[in-house]
C-alpha cells in the first residue's frame, strides 16, 4: 500500500513536471487516404502528407485571425492550439493538382468529421462527412446536399451573410438538425481559412517570390 | 544488474532512433506525444491493485512519421514505447519496457502496404478499434493471449474492402522464437469510418504462452510448449447517433479443446455532455466446449470523462461470473490518462 501510494505521489509529481507545456490533440486524419484520395482525384499518382498546428504557424496571433475571419471563438477542448491538422497534396507526378483536408466540428450528437478536397488555388472541388452522428445523417451525406459544397472558396464564405450569395443558397437538408448544418457551415469556412493560413498563403507567397526574382 | 543494463542499452537505441527520426534531412513529417497512464483500484482477490492485465503505470511516447519524395507518401513509421512500473514487484524488478506500436510500413502502391514490426495480428476487432490505452479490452488477450506480435503484414484496399494477412512470431509483447511458433492471421473487412463495420477473420498457428505486458525484460513465459490455435471470427462496430455498439466472435480450437469467445459492449455518450462515455461490456471465453463451467467470463461497467483533449479519466467496475481454473474477482479501477504533445 505504501509503495503505491509513494508511486502515485511520485507520478503524480511526474505529470506536473511535463504537462505544464502543453496540450494536444489527435488530428483530423483520412480513414484511409489511398482509397478516399483515388475516389476524389482519380487521375492522381501518389499525395503527400503534412501536419500542421496553429501553435506552430502563429500561435495566439494565428488564433485571433483565424477566429475574426470565421466571426466565432474556438472551443477550448476541441479546438486547441497544439490540434494537428492533416493536409494531404495529391500529386499527378510531381505536379499539384489538389489538396485534402479535414476538421473536426463539434454536432449536437457527437464530432462532426468535415472533409474538402480543394483545386491548388483552394476552390472546394469535393465534400464529405467523414463522420457524422446525427438521426438525420444520410440527408446530410445525400449528394444533392454535399454537391452544392463544389466551386465555393473562402470568398464566398466570408459573404455567407449576403442573402444572395452562394453560401445562402445552401438550404438545410434536416428536419429537425438545425444545429449540424450551423455547425457544417462554420466547419467548413473553418477549414477554407486554414488550408489558407497553412498552405495557401505560404504557396502564393512562394510563388509571389519566385515570379519577383 | 542485467536488467539495468539491458534498460540503458534501450534507453540508448531510443535516443538513436529518435535521433534519426528527428533528422531533417531523413524525416518527413512527424508527430511526436508524450503519453502519461496513471492507474489503481481494488481488487476483491488482490486488494490494493496498480495495473490491469494490460496497463501499468507509466510513462511513454508514441513518434508517428511519414517519409515522402517528390512523387509522394513512401513510408510510414511508429514507435510507441511505455516505462512501465509494477509496484507489487520488488524495485529491481518492478520496472520494464514496453513496446507497443514498432513498426514501419512501406506503400507498394495505393492497393498494398508491407508492414514489419510489432503490430495487431489481423483478427478481430483490434483492427478496427483503439483499445491500446483503455481499461476496457477487446477479446484478443483472451481469444489471442495478446494484442500485438512481431512480423510482417500485408495489407491494402480493394474495390470494396480492405484485407489484412499477417504472418508473426506467435510471441506477443517479447521477441521470443520457441517450439516453432509461429501465427498466420488474415482479416476482410469493411473500410474504416463507415457507420456499420464488420469483418471476418482467421488464424492458425503455435502461440507462445506468456503473460505480461513488458518487451524487455521479457515477459514472462508461463510454458515452453507452444498451443496449436485455429481460429474463425466475425466482428462489428455500429455507429448509431450517440451510441457505439461493439461485437465480436471466435470460434476454434486450443490444441484439441474446442473454444468459442465472444463479447458485446454498448458506449453511449450524451448529446449534450459529450465528454463523458458510459460503457457496459460483457465478454466470455468458453475454454473447452467438451466440459462445463470452463468459461471466462466478465462483465464491466465503465465511466469516461475527457477533461481536455490530452487528458482522458476513466473507471471500471469489472465482475467475473466465472473463471476457469482461477478464484472469481471483482475489481474497481480508475485511470488517468495524459497523451499530448
Amino acid at each position: 500500500m505504501v509503495r503505491i501510494v509513494s508511486t502515485l505521489i511520485a507520478i503524480v509529481f511526474f505529470i506536473g513536471f511535463t504537462c505544464s507545456t502543453s496540450f494536444a490533440a489527435i488530428g483530423c486524419e483520412l480513414n484511409d487516404p489511398d482509397r478516399d484520395v483515388q475516389k476524389i482525384f482519380p487521375q492522381s499518382t501518389g499525395y503527400k502528407t503534412d501536419y500542421f498546428t496553429i501553435q506552430e504557424n502563429g500561435g495566439e496571433k494565428l488564433k485571433k485571425e483565424v477566429e475574426e475571419k470565421l466571426g466565432d471563438t474556438f472551443d477550448p477542448i476541441y479546438e486547441s492550439l497544439d490540434v494537428p491538422y492533416s493536409y494531404y497534396t495529391i500529386l499527378k507526378g510531381k505536379e499539384t493538382i489538389g489538396y485534402v483536408h479535414g476538421v473536426n466540428q463539434k454536432g449536437v450528437y457527437g464530432t462532426l468529421q468535415i472533409i474538402l478536397a480543394t483545386d491548388p488555388d483552394g476552390k472546394i472541388v469535393g465534400f464529405y462527412y467523414q463522420k457524422i452522428s446525427s438521426p438525420e445523417a444520410p440527408k446530410f451525406r445525400d449528394k444533392a446536399f454535399t454537391a452544392r459544397f463544389d466551386g465555393l472558396t473562402l470568398e464566398d464564405f466570408y459573404k455567407s451573410d449576403d442573402p444572395n450569395g452562394k453560401v445562402a443558397a445552401i438550404k438545410d437538408p434536416s428536419v429537425k438538425s438545425r444545429e449540424d448544418f450551423k455547425s457544417t457551415i462554420r466547419g467548413t469556412k473553418k477549414n477554407l481559412i486554414l488550408l489558407n493560413a497553412f498552405l495557401l498563403d505560404k504557396t502564393h507567397e512562394g510563388r509571389h517570390k519566385e515570379k519577383v526574382k | 544488474m542485467v536488467m539495468w543494463r539491458a534498460a540503458k542499452n534501450i534507453l540508448i537505441a531510443v535516443a538513436a532512433l529518435l535521433q534519426l527520426l528527428g533528422n531533417d534531412a531523413f524525416a518527413g513529417e512527424s508527430l511526436f506525444y508524450k503519453e502519461i497512464n496513471l492507474i489503481g483500484g481494488y481488487s476483491k482477490q488482490n486488494g490494493w491493485i496498480g495495473k490491469t492485465e494490460t496497463l501499468s503505470n507509466s510513462v511513454g511516447f508514441e513518434h508517428y512519421a511519414k517519409f515522402s519524395s517528390d512523387y509522394g507518401d513512401y513510408l510510414t513509421t511508429d514507435l510507441q514505447v511505455r516505462f512501465a512500473y509494477d509496484s507489487s514487484q520488488r524495485f529491481d524488478e518492478a520496472c520494464s519496457v514496453e513496446l507497443h506500436n514498432a513498426w514501419a510500413e512501406y506503400r507498394i502502391n495505393g492497393a498494398a502496404k508491407l508492414k514489419a514490426g510489432h503490430f495487431e495480428p489481423a483478427f478481430g476487432l483490434e483492427q478496427v478499434i483503439d483499445a491500446h490505452s483503455t481499461i476496457l479490452q477487446t477479446l484478443a488477450m483472451k481469444n489471442i493471449g495478446y494484442t500485438k506480435d512481431w512480423g510482417l503484414e500485408l495489407r491494402g484496399s480493394l474495390a470494396a474492402f480492405d484485407y489484412w494477412v499477417a504472418m508473426q512470431l506467435g510471441s506477443g509483447m517479447s521477441i521470443r522464437r520457441i517450439d516453432s511458433s509461429y501465427l498466420f492471421s488474415a482479416r476482410v473487412g469493411t473500410p474504416a469510418g463507415r457507420d456499420f463495420q464488420y469483418g471476418v477473420s482467421a488464424l492458425c498457428g503455435n502461440v507462445l504462452d506468456t503473460e505480461g505486458m513488458s518487451t524487455f525484460p521479457k515477459n514472462h513465459l508461463l510454458s515452453n510448449e507452444a498451443i496449436q490455435k485455429e481460429r474463425i471470427g466475425f466482428d462489428c462496430l455500429y455507429s448509431w447517433n450517440s451510441f457505439v455498439l461493439k461485437g465480436e466472435t471466435a470460434f476454434g480450437v486450443n490444441n484439441n479443446d474446442s473454444v468459442i469467445g465472444y463479447l458485446a459492449e454498448v458506449d453511449y455518450s450524451p448529446p449534450k455532455s459529450q465528454n463523458w462515455e458510459f460503457e457496459a461490456q460483457f465478454q466470455s471465453f468458453v475454454n473447452d466446449l467438451g466440459k462445463s463451467r470452463t468459461d471466462d467470463s466478465t462483465l464491466s461497467i465503465g465511466l469516461t470523462y475527457r477533461l481536455s483533449q490530452a487528458v482522458t479519466l476513466r473507471a471500471a467496475f469489472q465482475h467475473d461470473l466465472n473463471r476457469y481454473k482461477q478464484k472469481k474477482d471483482t475489481q474497481f479501477v480508475v485511470q488517468f490518462y495524459y497523451y499530448g504533445r
